[in-house]
């Protein structure tokens, strides 16, 4: 024995030592892993083994007044990526090669989407060309999904975009913003018109698969299955036919004003049409407009463009965010506080020597001097002494008070966002915007129209369809009712209680007598006597800083027995009864064949 | 000595907690190998069987000889495992970026197993029969010489993970042979000094990107270090009871990779948790316990050296491996003794077992 046996004792104690200090390692190392962090792992393991895939609810479908399909759904491809820790160089730039993102927008969207558990979706709207090359990189693509899923389709494109609006992706800032419920990265959401404002009842529920994989992407097994819920229907208030006829002929119609020379700039305009004895809006139409295919589709340079940089605007829905000055149709305004107020009767003739004595710059259109007038031809005439002399009797104040009384300043609670609220002329906005007192000047100008007041045509829709039946205030609408997939009903959108306004009987009565002089011989748009059933309409002038004025027109009809309200603005138009009365008087025209009042196939008017 | 004698004398814990950790094994590697191809399922498993009864059939036989007669074919043994390396070098194929197979008729063998083995036997009878002038320092520095050759063998195939191996066992024969703790000091600092040197020229690519990987796993998640985190993964899944036998989703699914060879402690932590590792460890606590022992009670020096070479080369492979398994290790293909699927590895380690055996069957009883 050459080892001294002590040591080697001592050695081989130490050498246990050492032996049990590696097991207690493993051991706790052990212990953290399954005991303490079991959970972390095992969300982990099923990270790597389930995938869930999104599906689509399909969205609602948007339905005119006669059950026509105006925006439907169909199956459109995208691509999406699996959720995956991280992904190797060389799949993203497959992917970018297949679907045309560069490698750092497909970084982008993964680091946007790092806490869905959902596939990320790449690109949506995948054309032929892009599942070709798909098709041939699909082996070399795992955790790549090609994902079936309802594409929007706004069947007669640029078709009463205004109202229906479009559907996009919502953005990180509205997700941020919670500016919609229930959405995440990817999300399809509404963005403009009704698409937008039903948004909630639009969009249903997606459903989900919940599949175990393999390492390899194959699918092992099913576990769950949740169907989506299609969204809710929308049936509008809006007839395909006569919106139709309306978008075209104004469109014509405009580029008539423009070609003869009569309003060389007009190319924008607002019409609205609405049922008095319910406020259901039966046409709606902004011009220029654009065509919402382009946002689901993606769109080209180009187009993107012509939508984003035209001076024109065509994404305001110019009749309820237009705001305009409302010109000779306020005189109604003035007149119902006139009459409520008791300060002029309607035999009494008040005299314009062409200008107004207490203010006498302030002159009529044109210069005319009508002389002795009494309210109704002061009306139809459009006579702005005659008003100036109402306002001076009444003051600015009470015209304030009747133009919120008809709805000026306020939203008139349409099912569309975004509306305007436009502007009612008073001291405290006169002080508010310049900081200077009130003049008489401003009192005049307010009266008829111009100077501090501003109102979208839609407002305007909503005095003249009070003054049309009789008082009664109606929230207008454009959403009938909404349907279940199956076609019952799920809901009758929510409106405001129809109401009295504070305007008696006589006066309205006379606001009528004056609009119906207005389209009779004599007044200022004699040419609707042509139409078969009576019409009550009212010129006006807006005053645009920016050129030519604007247009307008509004009018109701028929007078005995109203049923529908129109309100038609062009920009740049000059003379309401040049620009803005053919539309109108189009579209009773339409609307009266559409009743049998007219022969169908026959034009009164070239 | 008789049958009898050996029967009544060896150490039968250590024989028992063999058994439990093979018959472990071939419930994983059936279990890993479960969803490879359908018409061999078990081949693996068959393999391991079989090579297994070869083991204990060599087993039983090498107890009829004494230990103690290895000690005069030192030279020949030396001879041979040098040998065997060269062939591997010249002849071998290569399997993952290693040329470290040697293909005889249909079987592959790795040779850098069983060196670890000739190794120990030669190294011990070495140092034993030098035991005299192991005084000074400079003596040892013949110990490193002599072991040096095979090394380099080794590491050129390149095994990092074998001779890693054969350096553990050198340490704890050193160690037990009373290598001087002030040297180890030495030895420590001058390595240090060393490691700059050692990166650039000695390790392979592969093995520096493998200990950068290990470092930080996240680098190169596709590549080595996917390896270690879908181990961990499966490990820490299991908890405390497993997601049962050949239930376990790691491995099942196969994000798992190699889970019936280096990686089969992770499809034990994940099927079976943390009550079927706590099993695991604990037999091989009775392993190195019971190698120790024999060390302990050894009759003569080369017997103590043995054994202490054969434990080492166990602890080795259990810390490196389950280290690996568990991310505190880098990833070395250092294989699990009696877990893992390999039949040169489980022979290998059969015969050290055999080994201690023959040890503990002609110990002493101690006399104080």
């Amino acid at each position: 024995m050459i080892f001294i046996r002590e040591k080697v004792i001592k050695r081989l104690r130490v050498f246990s030592f050492i032996c049990g200090v590696f097991f207690c390692i493993l051991f706790a190392r052990v212990i953290y892993m399954q005991l303490i962090h079991g959970n972390y792992y095992l969300s982990q393991s099923d990270e790597n083994r389930l995938r869930q895939t999104k599906i689509f609810a399909a969205r609602g479908m948007i339905y005119d007044s006669k059950g026509r399909e105006l925006v439907n759904n169909y199956p459109g491809y995208a691509i999406a990526l699996q959720r995956r820790k991280s992904y190797s160089d060389d799949l993203l730039e497959r992917l970018s090669r297949v679907v045309g993102l560069s490698v750092e927008m497909i970084k982008a969207r993964i680091q946007q989407n790092k806490d869905s558990y959902e596939p990320i979706i790449l690109r949506t709207h995948i054309t032929p060309q892009m599942l070709t090359k798909f098709e041939e990189e699909r082996k070399n693509l795992s955790n790549v999904l090609l994902m079936v899923y309802p594409e929007r389709k706004y069947i007669y494109n640029n078709f009463g975009v205004h109202t229906i609006g479009y559907v996009g992706e919502v953005s990180e800032y509205e997700i941020e913003n919670k500016l919609y419920n229930d959405v995440t990265v990817g999300s399809i959401v509404g963005k403009s018109g009704l698409e937008k404002y039903y948004d909630k009842v639009l969009r249903g529920v997606d459903g989900y698969t919940l599949e175990e994989v393999d390492v390899t992407g194959s699918v092992v097994r099913n576990y769950d299955n949740v169907r989506p819920e299609p969204g809710k229907s929308l049936h509008l208030t809006i007839d395909y036919e006569m919106q139709k006829k309306l978008e075209n002929f104004t469109k014509r119609h405009l580029e008539n004003l423009r070609r003869t020379k009569k309003a060389p700039n007009a190319y924008a305009a607002a019409v609205v049409a609405l049922d008095p004895r319910s406020g259901a809006i039966r046409a709606l139409l902004s011009v220029p407009d654009y065509n919402p295919n382009f946002f689901v589709e993606g769109m080209t340079e180009k187009q993107w463009n012509t939508i984003n940089t035209d001076p024109n605007l065509p994404q305001l829905n110019r009749v309820i965010a237009g705001e305009y000055p409302p010109g000779s149709t306020f005189k109604i305004v003035t007149g119902s506080a006139a009459f409520e107020q008791k300060k002029v009767t309607l035999d009494e003739l008040i005299y314009d020597g062409g200008f107004h004595p207490l203010v006498p710059t302030m002159r009529n259109a044109g210069g005319e001097v009508l002389g002795w007038l009494n309210f109704i031809r002061g009306l139809a005439m459009s006579d702005n002494v005659y008003f100036y002399e109402l306002a001076n009797r009444v003051g600015i104040d009470i015209i304030s008070k009747y133009a919120r009384i008809y709805g000026f300043g306020k939203l008139t609670g349409i099912d569309l966002p975004d509306e305007s609220k436009g502007l009612v002329a008073s001291k405290e906005v006169k002080r508010k915007i310049w900081n200077e007192g009130w003049r008489l000047g401003d009192t005049f100008n307010a009266a008829i129209g111009q100077g501090f007041n501003l109102s979208t045509p839609l407002q305007l829709a909503v005095m003249l369809s009070s003054v049309a039946n009789g008082g009664i205030h109606y929230q207008p609408y454009l959403v009938e009712n909404i349907t279940n997939p199956d076609g019952t009903v799920f809901q009758i959108p929510k409106r405001t209680e129809a109401k009295h306004i504070d305007v008696s009987q006589t006066t309205l009565n006379y606001m009528q007598q004056g609009m119906s002089a207005t389209t009779r011989e004599g007044g200022t748009a004699a040419y609707f006597r042509t139409l078969p059933k009576p019409i009550a309409g009212k010129t006006g002038t807006a005053e645009n800083s920016h050129g030519r004025d604007h247009g307008l027109f509004v009018a109701y009809g028929p007078v005995d027995n109203p049923e529908l309200c129109v309100v038609a603005i062009v920009e740049q138009g000059g003379y309401g009864s040049v620009s803005a009365g053919p539309i109108v008087y189009h579209i009773f025209e339409e609307y009266f064949r559409e009743r049998g009042w007219l022969p169908k196939h026959k034009s009164l008017k070239a | 000595m008789s049958i009898k004698e050996i029967v009544q004398k060896i150490d039968w814990l250590l024989v028992i907690a063999v058994f439990a950790l093979v018959f472990f094994g071939l419930m994983l590697i059936y279990s890993a190998t479960y969803n490879y191809a359908q018409t061999a399922q078990s081949w693996h498993m068959q393999r391991q069987i079989v090579f297994f009864i070869i083991g204990v059939a060599l087993t039983g036989c090498s107890l009829a000889f004494d230990y103690r007669g290895l000690k005069q074919y030192m030279t020949y043994i030396y001879g041979v495992n040098v040998l065997m390396l060269l062939v591997v070098m010249f002849f071998g194929h290569s399997q993952l970026g290693a040329q470290r197979w040697l293909q005889i008729s249909s079987f592959s063998f790795q040779p850098s197993e069983f060196s670890k083995l000739f190794m120990i036997v030669c190294l011990a009878a070495f140092m034993e029969h030098r035991i005299e002038w192991l005084e000074d320092f400079a003596d040892y520095i013949k110990v490193f010489g002599f072991i040096f050759i095979p090394f380099i063998l080794v590491l050129r195939q390149p095994d990092l993970g074998t001779s890693l191996c054969l350096i553990a066992i050198l340490l704890g024969m050193i160690f037990i042979s009373g290598f001087r703790y002030e040297w180890m000091i030495k030895v420590v600092i001058s390595l240090l000094a060393l490691a700059p040197a050692i990166w650039n020229f000695v390790l392979q690519d592969y093995q520096k990107s493998r200990i950068m990987v290990f470092l930080n796993p996240e680098i190169d998640p596709f590549g080595s270090g996917y390896h270690v985190i879908q181990s961990k993964i499966a490990i820490g899944s299991g908890s405390w009871f497993g997601k049962g036998w050949l239930a376990g989703t790691q491995s099942q699914l196969n994000f798992l990779p190699e889970n019936h060879t280096d990686f089969i402690f992770a499809v034990a932590g994940e099927e079976f948790g943390f009550i079927g590792v706590s099993v695991i460890l604990f037999l091989y606590a009775i392993i190195i316990w019971r190698g120790i022992r024999i060390a302990l009670k050894a009759e003569d020096n080369f017997g103590v050296l043995l054994a202490v070479g054969i434990t080492s080369m166990f602890m080795f492979h259990i810390l490196v491996n389950i280290g690996m398994t568990i991310g505190i290790m880098p990833v070395t293909g250092v294989p699990l003794p009696f877990l893992s699927y390999g039949v040169s590895s489980l022979l290998t380690n059969i015969m050290g077992v055999a080994l201690l055996l023959n040890i503990s069957a002609r110990n002493v009883k101690l006399k104080f």
